[in-house]
């Protein structure tokens, strides 16, 4: 069956990243160069190719954007500054926008004002919620206890400690469930893309059991980015992931843990955890930042909207979050009070917005486009196996 | 009679054969040889002082042969000619024996070479005895020219010579001149307007007074050598004419293919499908349409059609590549929004300012796709959904089996030796090559001249070309012809075939093994004889001739016999 090619196709990807793929002229140096791009799995040539020509289908189905980790190289390499590593991102806010089918990731990339309008609505909703429904007691300054630690109950008005914690914590749980459900809605077009959709594939079924640990291992190693050439790179991003990672489940699982009037000492595994946490995220967003605004790193030169709102975002929530605790350190209950509303205000619509819709689900797609291709592997695998087996006998007689 | 007075001189050559041949062994075995009169060895022959012994010794010891056993001939044998000449002797009156490249550079026993070296001089010796003076023969040079073809390569030779003040006869088959860029619009990869160029060149050979063009002309016949030829032309339909000249160019030209020929193109069963000579036409109308009228959406410009295929043509058609992309950049700022496909199994962008116009091209939003010449030639037919037709192929850069629909597709067809490039290899003594293309003398270092004297060709003839490599080519072809012209005459080759008439049985099969025409035969004396001018000395007609009555000078077999039994001759050992 022979594809109908769609020239025009490529258009639709210019907003979702920088179009310099019609200078390539297909040497393959990308994919020579590229340490990640093997086992049946290559790039980036293939999927600039099909970028050309338009075959939409197949860059669907593609799982290769999320096997790739941006180390440049093959930009670094590319004889006609196509920048194939640009491409392998711009096909991930593609891929991103194919697996929502609310439509709303297309709408954030390709027209990013929706984006800061959705962010901005939600930012005054949570801060006019705050200040109408649960506003700081006047008297609030002089509760505050021994050890520094700001009374909850007697902070916000005309509500009693465990009704606000409870608030709270429903909230963000519900908030959790819709993002995992946005999420896993995805995977699971993903993965029909992928691997269901394919003629002819035979996954064996106690292969989704046996490769599993797959999942596992590479979300919390990200050992394939440790074979790109440049190690500063995973480890940097192992800081922020990690970070990112540990503040997630502490605040948004844990966080009755948090909702308490006392203060543990500095050396408690909460603080610490919490400290490692702030310094992996600001550490790596500092480095990425200077690095982005040199634009020396070739990698690094071209810069989506996606790309600055998620360092913006993260930067001002983790701001905002040193500040709460610190103003809670010094017993400074309005300055607590009004930051932590700010915080929360920047936060809920950062997950919102961008872990379901943005740059933020790679956390989820990555892990799980390295157990689909592994799936694939060992159907081809096994199917091989069979075909030799069927050839045997056929040789003997 | 004088007496026979034999000169020998055995070289060293450095140590290239002193090293595996005793030399003063050799020479001192042929002192004793009938009419030898000194044999002596030398360091270098073919330097100054060498050659000087030679010219001194001719004087002093009046020798009037020569052997020297040196190197291969190919390289000295007119060095010493000329060393001969000099001394006031004839130069033919020379024999080289080959102890070089034929001895000591491929033995490895001493004693054995040295016996080897010692029978090919004595073959030498024994031969000289029977050489016999010749004497260079020169003819004069008609400054007149023929042209044959009207293209960009035959008017550019024609308005050299004239201008020259030569007079020149421009034959031309068809009814107007230009040839296949006559039938072009603009130029790659610069896009100048050919047809504006071509006009005033055209008006110039109209009104030169030194050209005279036969339109709607044919050669018939040609006869005669360099300098001297002689030709008729049938002008129109009746008219014969016949002219003389003293060269000839050959600009016959090439021609495109016939399309049909390759089914899978559609060509002739679909309207959309047209060759690059056609659309050249859409093009001088100002407008990118089909043939249905319609602006097309999808363009598709398909290469190789028929070239670099064993099935078709093997070789590369040359101007193709920097054809579809000029055609590409038309397109696209004729219809902005067309989709404009290249289809190509390589992409040629050789020479000056071409892969600047391929970079470029590839930058306006043009698809390049790769298809397999071999196995995965493109196959178009109706589109089944769309308006025009669908083109299926592999493609080599993804893998995939694709469908390109188009409403417009232009084959970039094979070009092929013009219809007429035998009958005028035949009249003039060229060869044609497998693929009916004009072989030129040497394609490198003689590059326009074929290995017959006074006989040119240039341009497209040869192998398919672009217009300035044509233009190239004629004038070369010019240069070389007004240096014969100023020089008056040409040296005719000495060593070539006679005929012994009282012996010659008339059966005419040395005209047929001759591979140069030279052999004709006289119907009053009924008789063979050898144009001499165009004889090479090759000897074929010689070794064929069943009554023993043509020899070749320089070659008679009395010369060669001699020369067998003085190798085989014994000699002393060591």
């Amino acid at each position: 069956m022979s594809t109908r090619i769609n020239p025009d196709f490529k258009n639709e990807l210019t907003h979702f990243g920088k179009d310099e793929w019609n200078e390539c002229y297909h040497c393959g140096n990308c994919t020579a160069i590229c340490p990640l791009s093997k086992d049946g799995f290559l790039f980036p040539r293939k999927d600039l190719r099909a970028i050309q020509m338009g075959l939409q289908d197949k860059l669907d189905a593609s799982l290769e954007p999320w096997l790739c980790y941006y180390c440049g190289e093959c930009s670094e390499t590319c004889p006609r500054d196509a920048n194939p590593a640009e491409l392998m991102m711009t096909l991930r806010r593609y891929l991103t926008s194919r697996y929502d089918k609310s439509g709303l990731a297309k709408l954030f990339y390709t027209n990013h004002i929706w984006e800061y309008v959705v962010l901005g609505l939600m930012f005054l909703a949570i801060v006019v919620a705050f200040l109408v429904f649960l506003p700081l007691k006047t008297d609030a300054a002089l509760m505050v206890n021994e050890s520094g630690g700001v009374m909850i109950n007697s902070l916000v008005e005309g509500i009693n400690a465990e009704r606000f914690i409870g608030i709270i914590e429903y909230g963000d749980w519900t908030m959790a469930i819709v993002i995992a459900l946005l999420l896993v809605s995805n995977i699971v077009v993903m993965f029909y893309k992928s691997v269901l959709s394919e003629n002819g594939i035979r996954i064996p079924f106690s292969s989704y059991f046996t490769e599993a640990w797959q999942l596992v291992w590479n979300f919390a190693t990200q050992s394939r980015f440790s074979k790109c050439d440049d190690k500063q790179y995973w480890i940097g991003h192992l800081l922020l992931m990690t970070g990112y990672t540990i503040m997630f489940i502490l605040v948004v699982v844990f966080l009755p843990l948090f909702q308490i009037e006392t203060v543990e000492p500095w050396w408690h595994w909460q603080r610490l955890l919490g400290y490692y946490a702030t310094f992996g995220i600001l550490f790596f967003l500092t480095i990425v930042t200077i690095k982005r605004l040199q634009k020396r790193d070739v990698k690094l030169k071209y810069s989506h909207p996606s790309d600055w709102i998620f360092i913006v975002m993260l930067a001002l929530t983790t701001i905002s979050g040193i500040l709460v605790h610190i103003f809670r350190l010094q017993g400074m209950v309005a300055a607590t009070y009004y930051t932590y509303v700010i915080h929360l205000a920047i936060l809920v619509p950062m997950l919102m917005v961008e872990v379901p819709f943005s740059k933020w689900s790679h956390l989820a797609y990555r892990p799980f486009a390295i157990y689909f291709a592994r799936l694939k592997t060992v159907a081809a695998e096994v199917e091989k196996e069979k075909s030799h087996k069927e050839l045997v006998p056929a040789v003997g007689s | 009679m004088e007496k026979t007075r034999i000169g020998v001189y055995v070289c060293w050559c450095g140590t290239n054969i002193a090293m595996m041949v005793d030399v003063e062994a050799v020479a001192k075995e042929m002192e004793s040889r009938q009419n030898v009169v000194l044999a002596r060895t030398y360091k270098y022959m073919c330097s100054d002082p060498g050659q000087d012994m030679v010219i001194r010794d001719i004087k002093e010891h009046k020798l009037n042969r020569v052997v020297i056993a040196a190197c291969s001939p190919r390289i000295h044998e007119n060095t010493f000619r000329k060393a001969l000449e000099n001394a006031g002797l004839n130069p033919y009156m020379l024999q080289m024996a080959n102890i070089r490249e034929q001895n000591s550079w491929v033995h490895s026993d001493r004693i054995e070479a040295t016996r080897k070296a010692k029978s090919l001089v004595a073959g030498a010796v024994s031969r000289v005895n029977h050489h016999q003076p010749l004497n260079k023969r020169e003819v004069p040079v008609n400054p007149a020219s023929l042209i044959i073809g009207g293209g960009i390569s035959g008017i550019t030779a024609a308005l050299e010579l004239a201008d020259a003040g030569k007079r020149v006869y421009l034959v031309e088959k068809e009814s107007e001149l230009g040839g296949i860029a006559a039938m072009l619009d603009l130029t790659s990869p610069h896009f100048y307007s050919i047809s504006d160029s071509l006009k005033t060149l055209i008006r110039r050979i109209e009104v030169h007074q030194n050209i005279k063009v036969y339109m709607d002309s044919q050669v018939k016949q040609i006869n005669g050598y360099v300098g001297n030829f002689n030709g008729e032309i049938k002008i129109g339909n009746k008219k014969v004419k016949n002219i003389d000249f003293g060269n000839i160019v050959v600009a016959t030209g090439l021609k495109p293919i016939k399309p049909e020929t390759i089914e899978n193109y559609g060509y002739g069963v679909f309207s959309e499908v047209i060759t690059s000579l056609d659309f050249e036409q859409v093009l001088k109308k100002g407008s990118v349409l089909n043939a249905y009228g319609i602006k097309p959406k999808n363009v598709a410009i398909i290469h190789c059609v028929g070239s670099r295929n064993e099935d078709y043509k093997p070789y590369c058609s040359r101007t193709c590549c920097m054809t579809a992309l000029k055609y590409a950049n038309m397109i696209r700022s004729a219809l902005p929004e067309a989709n404009v496909y290249q289809m190509y199994a390589d992409m040629r962008a050789y020479g000056k300012h071409c892969e600047e116009l391929y970079a470029d091209t590839s930058g306006k939003n043009v698809l390049f796709l790769m298809y397999d010449q071999r196995e995965g030639m493109p196959i178009i037919e109706k589109d089944a959904i769309g308006p025009g037709v669908l083109i299926k192929f592999n493609e080599r850069l993804s893998g995939e089996d694709i469908e390109v629909p188009a409403e417009l597709v232009i084959l970039m067809t094979a070009m092929e030796s013009g219809k007429d490039a035998k009958s005028i290899s035949q009249m003039t003594g060229t060869s044609l090559d497998a693929n009916g293309f004009f072989i030129e003398k040497h394609p490198k270092l003689d590059p326009v001249s074929t290995t017959t004297d006074g006989v040119y060709v240039v341009g497209s003839c040869q192998s398919p070309k672009n217009i300035p490599e044509s233009v190239s080519q004629a004038r070369a072809a010019t240069a070389n012809i007004l240096a014969t012209i100023a020089k008056g005459y040409v040296e005719v080759e000495v060593i070539t075939a006679e005929v012994n008439e009282d012996i010659c049985c008339g059966c005419q099969f040395c005209i047929q093994v001759c591979p140069y025409g030279a052999n004709n035969y006289d119907q009053r004396k009924a008789v063979s004889s050898v144009n001499e001018a165009l004889c090479k000395g090759c000897g074929t007609c010689g070794s064929a001739c069943p009554s023993g009555a043509i020899s070749t000078r320089h070659f008679t077999d009395k010369q060669i016999l001699s020369q067998i039994e003085g190798i085989m001759a014994e000699v002393g050992s060591g």
